[in-house]
């Protein structure tokens, strides 16, 4: 059990205000511009205030709630800031501000703008919403939310191209959201209870086919969004044709709630015990060992700069999946903090990747040679990114696998080492040979398709730089109190005592 | 206030009579019978009000006109399921507000024809609410043909070849269920020598001899009320008529009269659970998988329609069939699921109704792709109609959720986790039609400038729509309401089931 349980409306207002927000924003943006820009930048700097001001509390053990609404007797609302909340809470909030400070000069001249930022607001308190639910109902009301309400975002450029995408996005989407469903729906029947807490409201004295039901219910629900292979399909197609911010935010931490929604009905739903005694778990494994190599090698052959990031997603998730398959602690506090630092250096390469595309006119990676020279800061922090995801220490994408590592030779599962090594590797295959071209290769002759092929301007590459120093900080402050590593250990603690 | 006896007279003749004086009232001024009508309704709301209010404080309450006791005198009787009224009389005076400009300026509902369809309407929502209230197998009998005979006429009401047809097909199909219901009902009587709903039971449960006229009773009152419901494969009719009607009549029909098939359902339960005669489970089984036929069916057929309101007519049927399988689960949360759907269901198609009703009005298209970039025309329509859509595909927190999250309890519950998967995937069927619907409405170029041009409409179309809409997500968020509204009259339905 928590240490100790403070009632606090606070959580409430991490949820409300980006969505009271969104209600604001269209009626200011008719007026000016300008207000509305603060006005947005206020509320996602609000939201993630109190995201980080919840931090402290976690560490100490801390856990706030908030009841919200009794529907019927079968049905609450409940809101429950425990540390692997806050941690996604933390993530998502911090995320969401950069990349609002990158769209506002970033999509100046796109059109429907009020739409764009007011969804853009909606999904932020609905993630906010899935970061601190309290139960399961709470959860999947705000994970269904915020699957629907990013459909007009990734439509937005209203493409054939996108709609084909978005369609397809939605789909996948609602058959895992509608899997998770019947699973909260019979949980709820079996168990009659439904409040996130560590130790689980499953026991393993219920029905073991009734149990296991759930359970694949969940991971194949989750699975759709998390793109556990073979439920991918719909990231390759729905990245590169979102806008370029929204691309880093749908990378960064939408794909990531479903493994978020993994590790809690792993830890919180059946909790360790249950799952060992199951002995479902390695199957999980299995598969995202497979989803962890076989993306990557996908990736290899992509040519679209933001397919190949996103097949790296694919890939990167798989880990995240896999260290809380391996149900030790060591794994888990791994693929919890992977979560987080995975969040920050897949901004900075969308982010990056965006500018590219506006700035130079690179949409593949056989467009890019010679990028370097003409965006200098761009490609550096491409490659700072870059080596970061490929696990270079002391980048932030080096502190989870090491975890993970360690965590797979403690649960005596050596082969799992390999997928890891190997995913590793093979990331180096997919990302280095973009950096290598940009540098080193041969820049287009003098008819060049861009007439202004000079370096982004301040205003965008500041917060693509934001992302990029995050990346150095949490890899070198790892251990700092505070830091994503120290909340992950936190909730892993609960999660195992 | 809500203790005085008559209110349940009242509420029966009020909409009747107002039907029978809305012609003279034409005589009198050209231009009152919608305004008669909604003064009809609004009466009448005050009395179901009432009604339901005493039915929530008393429990079930019987009214005995001239104080003639039940073997003689007709009862009628108001239970939890009679509740339905109240929302009878809401879509009611919604659809009536909404006629009323509707009407005025099209061109088939020439000055003479109004008033007639004022009056229709008006005798349709007394049928309904009649049918919902008596306590008598032939009163039964008789407010069901009451609101047939009427619906059929509004069906045809719009006067085009079309609608003559689909309401031509929509009488033989009706007739040929109201003759079924009325067998049984003369099976009954020979049986038991009495009318009384109440008194059939009793009689029935101490019937000595063979049983089986009462299974073909059973029979034939299912079959009956399940055509009248459109459960597939009876739901033939339908689709045209419901697509053919005026809009606001397509509200009442969808979202009202299909119920109280469903009602009728409800009540032959109560006979037979009451009598205890046989055991019902293989009519449950059936009523089970004729129910998530209907859900698969209605929302496959739903997809690959282009005209919007041909849609919302198949995805009644696909709602419908949540209902029926909610009842044929016979466990708590399953009926209480049910029972709750009606309720919302009727709410959420008559927004759907209204609101494409609305852009039909304003546009002149019906089809998806004649409707392209309506969304900027009409953005307030055009919200309602998104959250109509998002509630009947069931999207928590809005009303829909809710007989999702009980059905699928229920479904559990009776050991049938397959039917919880139908449901829940039956339903993403017809999202698959809304998307393709937003699409067309908000990411599409228009192809018609009359859409581009489009205004909203006047507000007496617009409040009906809104309101509605908004009852939708409030419906969501208060769900305890009707849900403790409704438990005590599912635990007495069920209670002859444990023993």
């Amino acid at each position: 059990m928590e240490d100790a349980f403070v009632h606090s409306a606070l959580p409430l207002l991490a949820v409300l205000l980006p969505i009271v927000g969104a209600g604001i924003v269209p009626a200011l943006g008719r007026g000016s511009e300008r207000v509305r820009h603060v006005a947005l930048l206020t509320i996602c700097s609000a939201t993630a205030v109190l995201a980080l001001w919840f931090v402290p509390g976690a560490l100490a053990g801390d856990v706030r709630e908030a009841y919200l609404l009794r529907v019927t007797p079968q049905i609450w609302l409940h809101l429950r800031v425990d540390a692997l909340g806050v941690l996604f809470g933390a993530t998502v909030a911090v995320l969401w501000l950069i990349v609002l400070i990158y769209s506002i000069p970033f999509m100046t001249d796109s059109h429907r703008l009020r739409r764009f930022y007011s969804f853009l607001m909606l999904c932020l308190g609905c993630m906010m919403g899935v970061a601190y639910a309290g139960n399961l109902l709470t959860f999947l009301i705000f994970y269904e939310l915020f699957s629907i309400l990013t459909y007009p975002l990734i439509v937005h450029e209203e493409t054939p191209a996108a709609l084909a995408a978005g369609t397809k996005y939605i789909v996948y989407i609602l058959i895992g959201g509608s899997l998770v469903l019947v699973g909260v729906v019979f949980t709820f029947f079996i168990a009659g209870e439904q409040t996130l807490a560590a130790g689980g409201v499953l026991s393993s004295d219920m029905d073991g086919g009734a149990l296991r039901a759930i359970f694949w219910c969940f991971i194949a629900g989750f699975g759709v969004k998390a793109a556990l292979v073979p439920l991918h399909g719909w990231v390759p197609d729905a990245h590169p044709a979102a806008p370029a911010p929204f691309s880093a935010i749908l990378s960064g931490v939408m794909v990531a709630a479903g493994t978020f929604g993994i590790a809690r009905v792993v830890f919180q739903v059946f909790g360790v015990e249950v799952l060992s005694q199951l002995g479902v778990m390695p199957y999980v494994a299995a598969l995202a060992a497979l989803t962890v190599l076989f993306a990557a090698v996908l990736a290899v052959n992509q040519d679209g700069i933001k397919r190949r990031l996103a097949y790296s997603t694919i890939s990167q998730m798989g880990y995240v999946t896999l260290g809380i398959s391996l149900l030790g602690p060591g794994a888990a506090v791994g693929a919890l903090v992977h979560i987080t630092n995975h969040a920050f250096m897949k901004g900075a390469l969308f982010l990056c990747a965006g500018l590219l595309s506006k700035h130079a006119g690179i949409r593949n990676v056989s467009e890019i040679s010679g990028a370097a020279r003409r965006m200098p800061w761009t490609m550096a922090m491409f490659s700072i990114a870059s080596l970061g995801m490929i696990g270079t220490p002391p980048l932030a994408g080096f502190i989870g696998k090491w975890y993970l590592g360690l965590g797979i030779l403690d649960a005596g599962r050596p082969f799992y080492l390999i997928v890891l090594l190997g995913g590793s590797l093979i990331a180096a295959v997919y990302l280095l040979p973009i950096i290598y071209r940009a540098y080193f290769g041969q820049p287009p002759s003098a008819s060049a398709r861009c007439p202004d092929e000079r370096e982004a301007p301040t205003s965008v590459l500041a917060p693509a730089l934001i992302t990029t120093l995050l990346t150095i900080v949490l890899g070198l402050a790892a251990t700092v109190p505070g830091s994503p590593l120290s909340l992950a250990q936190q909730a892993v603690d609960s999660f195992f005592r | 206030m809500y203790a005085w006896p008559h209110w349940l007279a009242l509420v029966v003749m009020t909409p009747l009579a107002g039907a029978a004086l809305t012609p003279i009232a034409a005589l009198l001024d050209r231009r009152s019978p919608p305004w008669w009508a909604l003064a009809t309704m609004t009466f009448t709301s005050l009395a179901a009000t009432m009604l339901v209010l005493r039915v929530f404080a008393e429990g079930p309450f019987s009214y005995l006109p001239g104080g003639w006791a039940a073997p003689y005198g007709v009862e009628l009787r108001f239970d939890e399921f009679s509740a339905v009224v109240g929302v009878i009389c809401l879509i009611g005076w919604m659809a009536i507000l909404f006629s009323s400009r509707y009407t005025r300026s099209l061109p088939e509902f020439a000055s003479d024809r109004s008033p007639y369809y004022y009056a229709l309407l008006l005798l349709n929502l007394g049928g309904m609410i009649g049918f919902a209230v008596t306590g008598d197998l032939f009163n039964l009998f008789v407010f069901l043909e009451i609101l047939s005979l009427s619906g059929y006429a509004l069906v045809a009401v719009g006067g085009e070849r079309i609608a003559e047809m689909a309401a031509f097909k929509y009488l033989l199909m009706g007739a040929v269920s109201s003759v079924l219901v009325l067998f049984a009902i003369g099976f009954l009587y020979g049986m038991t020598g009495t009318l009384n709903i109440a008194d059939v039971t009793a009689r029935l449960g101490a019937l000595e001899g063979p049983t089986a006229p009462a299974a073909v009773a059973l029979a034939l009152l299912a079959v009956g009320f399940v055509t009248k419901a459109a459960i597939f494969p009876l739901h033939v009719w339908l689709p045209d008529a419901h697509a053919a009607a005026p809009s606001p009549v397509s509200a009442v029909l969808s979202g009202l009269v299909v119920k109280l098939g469903v009602i009728g359902m409800i009540r032959t339960y109560r006979i037979y659970y009451g009598a205890g005669l046989f055991d019902l489970t293989v009519l449950n089984h059936v009523l089970m998988w004729l129910g998530a036929i209907s859900i698969v069916m209605g929302a496959f057929f739903a997809i690959f329609q282009e005209d919007v309101k041909l849609m919302l007519a198949y995805s009644t049927i696909s709602n419908i069939g949540y209902i029926i399988m909610g009842l044929g689960l016979a466990t708590t949360y399953g009926v209480i699921g049910a029972s709750v759907h009606i309720f919302n269901h009727a709410l959420i198609k008559a927004t759907l109704f209204l609101a494409v009703g609305a852009i039909i009005y304003r546009t002149g298209y019906r089809t998806l792709s004649d409707l392209r970039g309506v969304g900027r025309a009409m953005p307030l329509t055009s919200v309602a109609l998104s959250i109509g859509a998002i509630s009947i595909v069931g999207i928590p927190p809005t009303a829909g959720f809710l007989c999702k999250w009980y059905i699928t309890l229920g479904a559990f519950e009776a050991n049938q986790p397959l039917f919880g998967f139908v449901l829940v995937f039956g339903a993403l069927l017809i999202f698959v039609y809304y998307i393709r619907m937003v699409n067309a409405f908000y990411f599409r170029e228009p192809i018609h400038a009359e859409v581009t041009e489009a205004r909203e409409v006047p507000v007496s179309m617009l409040l009906p729509t809104l309101v509605l809409a908004s009852l939708c997500l409030i419906m969501g968020v208060l769900g305890r309401i009707p849900l403790t509204f409704i438990e005590p009259g599912v635990v007495r339905l069920l209670a002859p089931l444990g023993g």
